[in-house]
């Protein structure tokens, strides 16, 4: 089930809110589980069974670790030792091996296979679970948090299910860490303020990715349709822009409604972005888009590798090992994993050169970001290489044959999108942020959202429903 | 005690605007439309499309259309034909039962020669001019409907093929006098094959209900909102094509759409009476996108396809089907040809301007004084090839068609 979705808004939410706040405290766990199982298992009746063998799995090798036999035993203290590695690594095992079974096994064998020229492995084409990238790294993040002893006291079964599974972070993230929500986790208290906040946060989520992200979303559709290879530079870099601002509308949207959801449940939920596309240098952005994801490989991969404490060679080493990681983590395709290498590269060229001085700098800064990020989000959203080539090709002026999508379509399509695109960059700037703090209480604040969630029901009404309406040819 | 908790009640709903806003909004909206989303978006459909393009007859029909949906399509059908038949005159049922087909071969063959004479006496003056012109045919290929429960289409149990007639090949002045009208695809041909000297009118989201609308449709090149009523008055064209279908999928049933399609034709029949009318056919989606589950698929594509080629008469009224161009084994848009399987890339249509080019009718001066102005019988000789599809059904064609039955 999606956030932006009828089902979502005039069923389960309503539904899920008030048995949530009529229940005492204490069994609002319980139903919160319960809930969230029931959101999962709606989309993904299947994966739902998958889901929660994952979670019982874990949870019992987490419990494996924190076990203490009662007799007494000789070296002690070495055998927790091993028994923690252990399950640890079995944990490792069992995580990623269930992740590379459905999202990498089929690219794998398909590279197997194309190499060897045999079909020496079989292709599965299994469908991928919902939301497993997310919440596999999640589960890991607790692993590891019980090695390191971050997490100290050992949470109980619904505490942790309800850690993996609850649904205002299970599908898209923000990836927690078990500390974050220990304590709301054991007790929390819901203000009718919250309720409120909450509230309006979700509707500014909903807001940015329904009238935002997937209006901007036919733009890019519109030029891919069109086919690269033939386009104009400025049709080409009009088209990047579009996914950059879809891509980020989309994901943020979703960030920010689940921070509403996290709210309203008494919980508090990380942001996931920093308005990440004024930053000054690629390592900055970074910083700032997708916080929790950056966050977690630099904390479970990079600094256990060694950070870079261990000489340029070994950090260089680990950059690169983390962002192949980090390619593949969005998707098992060529592309993805090119697309990982070239933040590689930048961020390592950044770091040993001009990085602090682009920072210092200001709108030399901004200008570099906002020239790389589109070109980075062209070769993170074509994976057929060929066609990915003739785009950025289109990007720097080099044509395969004439131009067929040249200045005439360039000017109607800034006809059609040019309010929705300057929107966008309004909204990519801190702007809106600040004055939706500072006028949140206000009424004419409180109509506008009003319109804003209703305006966004009616879009999807119509869209889901009827997509030629929405999607027209 | 009672009275302090009034007070913090009070205090919450000033505290609360938002809440109580969207919670009471949300529980009238669930109550006025009880199946959101379903409701809500047949009240949005029913009024737009009051308000834009059917006749009475069929305002009336949307609102029966909340209850009992397979009487409806029932209905609606009949007063379709009812309605093409008093326009028309045809005095066979248009909707087709396929297993009677051989047994009415007869029948209407019989009719289509009575009529073709009828016209051929009305119009053309002369024998020898008679003689000269040379008539297309339009062939479909039969095969086994599958079972449809949709208020929008059937599936139509055959595939119409380019109308067949001795084509010349063209360059690109022939164009010069042509225009096109269609949707986004046509848009595609305007966008990407470069037929400078032709007139484009085309929008995306098009239908052939909104075509003749005030200001309903963009003059490509210009940008210009037109109405395309008064275009046709005023300029003469030599080629008209046409390509609409695809947004008219989810909206009414392909009755209507076959009806609308003939007045439109009349329409520009009389305001041009010597031009040459193209159907083109509307391309088939790709495998990925056919959804059997909705509306949007090659069946109720092919169903529309099929109900427009019966307006081709192989005179004037041409049928083109590009789809083998561009279509797999089962009917479905190659993938490799489109981004999001409905629309072709750019670079593909240059095959398209090459079809179009081999797809060039000489009618030579003779047809087109033969033709009549206003009378708008030319339709009715279109609605008389409509029955010859019965009898020319069974043929085999030497054209690749593109089958439909294996879309599931």
């Amino acid at each position: 089930m999606l956030f932006s979705s009828v089902g979502f808004l005039f069923r389960f939410l309503p539904i899920f809110m008030i048995v949530y706040l009529a229940v005492p405290a204490k069994y609002r766990n319980y139903v919160l589980l319960v809930g969230s199982l029931v959101f999962y298992g709606v989309g993904e009746p299947y994966f739902v069974l998958l889901l929660m063998g994952s979670v019982l799995v874990n949870y019992g090798l987490s419990r494996y670790m924190f076990w203490e036999p009662k007799s007494p035993q000789k070296n002690r203290k070495l055998k927790a030792k091993k028994r923690r590695k252990r399950a640890l690594i079995l944990a490792c095992v069992f995580d990623l091996g269930t992740l590379f079974v459905f999202k990498y096994w089929d690219f794998v064998a398909g590279n197997v296979n194309g190499i060897t020229g045999n079909q020496l492995l079989p292709i599965l084409s299994l469908a991928l679970p919902l939301g497993i990238s997310f919440y596999t790294f999640q589960m890991l993040s607790y692993q590891f948090d019980c090695y390191w002893g971050i997490v100290s006291k050992r949470a109980g079964l619904v505490a942790y299910s309800n850690y993996i599974c609850m649904f205002p972070q299970l599908i898209v993230g923000p990836i927690l860490r078990y500390g974050e929500v220990a304590d709301r986790m054991a007790e929390r208290r819901i203000r009718v303020r919250d309720l409120e906040n909450g509230l309006k946060l979700f509707a500014v989520g909903l807001g940015i990715k329904v009238l935002m992200a997937d209006r901007i979303s036919t733009l890019w559709n519109t030029i891919m349709t069109a086919g690269p290879g033939n386009l104009h530079v400025s049709v080409a870099w009009m088209g990047a822009l579009a996914y950059s601002f879809q891509i980020y509308f989309d994901f943020w949207g979703y960030s920010v409604m689940a921070m509403g959801l996290g709210k309203m449940l008494g919980f508090r939920i990380p942001r996931n972005f920093d308005d990440p596309y004024t930053s000054r240098s690629i390592a900055e952005f970074w910083r700032r888009w997708h916080i929790t994801l950056g966050s977690w490989f630099r904390d479970y991969i990079y600094i256990p590798l060694g950070g870079n404490r261990k000489g340029d060679m070994r950090t260089i080493c680990n950059l690169f090992i983390v962002w192949v990681l980090t390619g593949f983590w969005h998707g098992a395709d060529w592309n993805f994993v090119l697309w990982g290498l070239v933040f590689f590269l930048l961020i390592s060229l950044e770091k040993k050169t001009y990085g602090k001085w682009m920072e210092r700098s200001g709108v030399l800064g901004h200008i570099y970001t906002l020239l790389i990020i589109p070109v980075t989000w062209v070769i993170f959203a074509i994976s057929d290489m060929s066609q990915l080539a003739a785009y950025l090709g289109n990007m720097a002026g080099i044509y395969a044959g004439r131009v067929m999508v040249g200045t005439e379509q360039f000017i109607r399509y800034l006809k059609d999108y040019g309010i929705l695109l300057i929107v966008c960059v309004i909204f990519i700037t801190p702007f809106p942020k600040k004055w939706y703090h500072r006028y949140k209480d206000r009424w004419f604040m409180v109509l506008f959202l009003f319109a804003i969630f209703w305006w966004s029901v009616y879009e999807i009404v119509v869209g889901s429903n009827n997509p030629f309406l929405y999607f027209r040819f | 005690m009672i009275k302090q908790k009034m007070r913090r009640l009070l205090e919450n709903v000033y505290n609360c605007p938002y809440l109580i806003l969207i919670m009471v909004s949300s529980v009238i909206v669930m109550i006025s439309f009880d199946e959101i989303g379903v409701r809500l978006v047949d009240h949005i459909i029913t009024n737009d499309r009051t308000i834009s393009v059917v006749g009475d007859i069929v305002k009336a029909e949307e609102h029966q259309t909340q209850g009992e949906v397979p009487v409806m399509v029932e209905e609606i059908q009949d007063t379709g034909i009812q309605d093409a038949l008093n326009q028309n005159m045809i005095s066979e049922n248009l909707q087709e039962n396929p297993e009677n087909a051989g047994e009415r071969k007869e029948e209407t063959t019989g009719i289509e020669d009575e009529n073709a004479l009828n016209i051929e006496i009305e119009t053309y003056e002369t024998p020898e001019i008679q003689e000269e012109i040379v008539k297309g045919t339009t062939k479909f290929l039969p095969y086994t409907p599958l079972e449809i429960e949709s208020r929008y289409y059937s599936d139509a149990g055959k595939i119409a093929l380019t109308t067949e007639y001795p084509y010349v090949l063209e360059n690109d002045s022939y164009f010069n006098d042509a225009a096109f009208l269609g949707d986004s695809r046509t848009l595609g041909i305007y966008d990407y094959v470069g037929l400078d000297g032709a007139d484009f009118f085309c929008d995306n989201g098009m239908t052939i209900f909104k075509l003749l609308k005030d200001d309903g449709v963009t003059e490509q090149g210009t940008g210009q909102k037109v109405d395309l009523k008064k275009v046709l008055q005023e300029r003469q064209y030599g080629k008209i094509y046409i390509m609409l279908g695809m947004n008219e999928l989810g909206y009414g049933n392909t009755t209507m759409y076959l009806q609308e399609y003939m007045s439109v034709l009349k329409q520009i029949r009389e305001w041009q009476p010597t031009a040459t009318i193209f159907i083109m056919a509307n391309l088939h989606i790709s495998r990925e996108k056919n959804n059997m589950a909705t509306e949007f698929n090659n069946i109720n594509i092919n169903d529309k396809n099929v109900a427009s080629a019966r307006l081709a008469n192989g005179t004037d009224i041409f049928y083109l089907d590009s789809n083998p161009m561009f279509t797999d084994s089962e009917g479905f848009l190659l993938s490799d040809l489109t981004f999001d399987g409905v629309h072709l890339y750019a670079k593909h249509y240059d095959k398209w301007r090459q079809f179009l080019m081999e797809h060039g009718v000489e009618r030579g001066d003779s047809a087109a004084v033969a033709v009549p102005a206003a009378d708008g019988s030319d339709i009715n000789n279109a609605a008389a090839a409509v029955e010859a599809d019965g009898t020319e059904g069974t043929q085999t064609a030497d054209v690749a068609p593109a089958p439909v039955e294996g879309v599931q």
